[in-house]
């Protein structure tokens, strides 16, 4: 890829754009969380517009916000753009300017005219680039697999010079949807529930169960640090760490085995929703994918979910296995969460967990202890921590 | 006035390598491998030192040994090879490797029986991939070659050298690029194992590390417990690897910083050099300069020593012994009057100067 001499970065909404009247919020949105991903690189300075998001780069290096820029849901797609005055000579100059910086022998012009005014539709402006490319170079048009595409774009103002599209992790503006808690279990599937909440415009926080000593300090770590590489879409996650030793070791004293897990898991959504409840946090998600294991099967999922009322989603509910290690990797949350640390779910493994799990057991099994005060220590005792890579970062910076 | 122009032999401790080293050591002193918080802090710390440092070299996190230094790299990777694989007995290298790399071959082939091919440079001071090729044999184990000279300078094509070796069934590659990190950057996608020491490049003396591809394994030299892979027992000396990764990310950074700096260095000592003496060398590594002196380079050295000049006549891990020189008899230099000349971005025009300076009042004086 040879140098570009960028001086902007365009962003186009795409999905954004169907929403008729919340359209102002969202773009508010977007163009905020976007300036707080960028907030590194303070000569930006920001445009938002109704066709797209215009980031002046006043010698700001480009390769590095592009890197970033990615890791913020809610547009389509970014292009690095050299911005030109509204004369077709001089987009003429600059497109075969870019033409001839490329090593390709094969070209295309693709205009999209946003600013209908412009006296010259799009294909008189593609043909005008293009014969214009043909006349000075040894290159030829290809429209069907081009070396090289050029985007011309004609804004309000300026019209926009392009020679890539970069496609956005898409969905909608973290923040927009309002909140969720995300149950992190450290595990290879909640990281990725949590990123695909955040992915629908739902600002995370998540809530991880603890039974120290029985886990280690380092199983903690490992859901901070996912928390910590998830917190690039929306700055910094309060992570809630349940004391959860307690409560669990009283259901395996007063539980049959098989039910263990099932009564652990509505405890588990019992502390989950009453902290949502004092939060005002309207969604809970968690990493459950139907069948996975003895406490996801249809029957388990609906008879834990029925001790909260908070709304339960379960993004991952219907991914296989491999669709989930694919976006873990993805998003570099995967080699974390194989770190063989043992978490609140593996260390008391019931040999026979019941996959078919009946309420009215649930609820006579639950009858023969005083979980309500346990329950309520539980969330008494949540300790709240504040993650961001950012921290880490400066952390990083101090000793490497 | 100190005037130290042996950078090849060491450096000084850059100042913020020292800060966070200083640091570590007074707020951390417990076993790397302890489950206890402290113990966890700094493994994680050395861990996340260890994926730095394989980043920039562009190799998989878990390819990194922490050694003492190159030397015991070079060790590690020769002879812990060897050992593992007996079968097959041939191994190839050149005669101006360091010691630590040309005594591990002499150890393997005098008192376990391999056969080792030493290759001369040509005329230019190079190890050339077709001298590589040609000595590859069926049970070719091992080929070392250095990535540079550290007496002359000499810059080898290490890329060519490697795409051979890759091509041989069962014979695996190893670079020393101890003086060459830091300078000169290597495309380790074709090298199976490469040893680099911290004290070259302004780190901690005691520090160095081997770069091991995951397939490559090894016969550990030192035994003990689960530290390094097993490949290298002992407690870890976590907060000297710690401070490696930002040693190195320095000397990357400072590598762009001071480019031309060290031109303007290189240039200036050059053309003060090439009316007083014969240049030996001066084709390879931008900061080291052979020169053949008038006068016997002892006597040199020690005239230069009473003005605080500090330069060397030969590789410093051979200072100490009258062992004929391997590189400058190799190159067909007079050992006797050969001074190795050699600077880093720490150093002044001034102080090139002075040594000009001083050198032609010297050579006045006893030439």
């Amino acid at each position: 890829m040879p140098e570009m001499n960028y001086d902007h970065i365009v962003v186009r909404y795409g999905e954004l754009s169907t929403k008729g009247k919340n359209r102002k919020d969202f773009t508010r949105q977007l163009t905020s969380n976007i300036r707080k991903r960028l907030k590194d690189h303070e000569k930006l300075t920001y445009n938002t517009l109704h066709d797209g998001l215009f980031i002046k780069l006043n010698g700001e290096d480009y390769e590095t916000i592009r890197e970033k820029l990615k890791d913020v849901f809610g547009y389509s797609y970014f292009s690095g753009a050299i911005r030109v005055e509204k004369d077709i000579d001089k987009v003429k100059e600059v497109s075969l300017d870019l033409a001839r910086k490329h090593n390709i022998r094969t070209f295309k012009i693709a205009t999209k005219r946003h600013d209908k005014s412009f006296p010259l539709r799009s294909d008189d402006i593609n043909r005008a680039l293009a014969g214009n490319i043909l006349h000075n170079t040894d290159l030829t048009v290809d429209v069907h697999d081009p070396d090289l595409m050029i985007y011309v774009s004609v804004d309000k103002d300026f019209i926009y010079v392009m020679d890539e599209k970069i496609k956005g992790a898409g969905g909608y503006p973290t923040g927009i949807n309002g909140m969720a808690m995300v149950m992190m279990s450290g595990g290879i599937d909640s990281p990725v529930a949590a990123y695909l909440t955040m992915k629908r415009g739902l600002r995370i926080e998540c809530i991880h169960f603890a039974s120290q000593p029985y886990t280690s300090k380092q199983a903690l770590d490992k859901v901070l640090t996912l928390a910590e590489k998830l917190s690039v879409s929306q700055e910094e996650i309060n992570v809630h760490i349940i004391p959860f030793t307690d409560l669990q070791l009283a259901i395996y004293k007063t539980v049959d085995e098989p039910y263990c897990i099932t009564i652990m898991r509505r405890m588990m959504y019992r502390i989950a929703d009453r902290i949502c409840k004092e939060r005002k946090i309207r969604v809970i998600t968690n990493g459950e994918s139907i069948g996975q294991v003895a406490s996801q099967t249809p029957e388990s999922i609906s008879v834990i979910g029925k001790v909260a009322d908070t709304l339960i989603l379960r993004p991952l509910c219907m991914m296989d296995k491999l669709e989930i290690i694919d976006i873990a990797k993805r998003i570099d949350t995967y080699e974390t969460s194989i770190l063989p640390y043992e978490d609140c779910c593996t260390i008391f493994d019931p040999k026979n967990p019941v996959t078919k799990p009946r309420e009215d057991k649930c609820l006579y099994f639950e009858s023969l202890f005083d979980y309500e005060k346990l329950v309520d220590e539980c969330v008494a005792n949540d300790n709240i921590v504040n993650v961001s890579y950012r921290k880490a970062d400066e952390e990083d910076e101090s000793i490497f | 006035m100190k005037v130290y122009l042996d950078a090849v032999s060491t450096t000084a401790l850059d100042e913020k390598v020292r800060e966070t080293y200083q640091k570590l050591l007074d707020e951390y002193y417990c076993n790397s491998d302890a489950l206890y918080d402290d113990g966890v802090a700094i493994y994680d710390m050395q861990e996340k030192s260890r994926q730095l440092i394989c980043s920039m070299f562009g190799v998989k996190k878990d390819e990194l040994i922490f050694t003492s230094g190159a030397s015991e790299a070079n060790s590690l990777a020769i002879k812990g090879l060897a050992l593992k694989h007996r079968d097959r007995k041939h191994l190839v290298t050149s005669i101006y490797e360091h010691s630590s790399v040309y005594n591990s071959f002499r150890q393997l082939e005098e008192d376990f029986g391999f056969e080792v091919t030493y290759l001369n440079p040509d005329e230019d001071g190079h190890i050339t991939a077709e001298a590589v090729k040609n000595a590859l044999r069926n049970d070719t184990l091992l080929v070392s070659i250095m990535q540079v000279n550290n007496e002359i300078g000499a810059v080898n094509d290490i890329g060519s050298i490697a795409a051979i070796v890759k091509k041989h069934p069962g014979t695996y590659f190893h670079c020393d690029m101890t003086q060459g990190v830091g300078k000169i950057g290597l495309d380790l996608s074709n090298i199976d194992m490469a040893s680099f020491s911290a004290h070259k490049i302004h780190g901690l003396k005691g520090s160095g590390a081997l770069i091991k591809k995951e397939f490559v394994q090894l016969l550990p030299l030192i035994s003990g417990g689960q530290q390094e892979y097993s490949l290298r027992g002992g407690t870890s000396n976590a907060l000297v690897n710690i401070v490696l990764a930002r040693t190195l990310r320095i000397a990357l950074e400072n590598r762009e910083k001071y480019h031309d700096h060290l031109l303007q260095l290189h240039d200036r000592l050059h053309d003060g050099l090439k009316d007083l003496v014969k240049i030996n060398y001066d084709k390879g590594l931008v900061t080291l300069m052979n020169i053949d002196t008038p006068i016997p380079s002892e006597v040199l050295l020690n005239a230069l020593n009473e003005r605080g000049i500090m330069v060397s006549s030969k590789s410093t891990c051979g200072s100490r012994k009258n062992e004929p020189n391997r590189t400058l008899h190799a190159m067909g230099y007079d050992e006797d009057h050969a001074i190795r000349v050699s600077f880093d971005y720490t150093n002044t025009i001034e102080e090139i100067d002075y040594f000009i300076d001083n050198l032609k009042e010297i050579l006045k004086q006893y030439a």
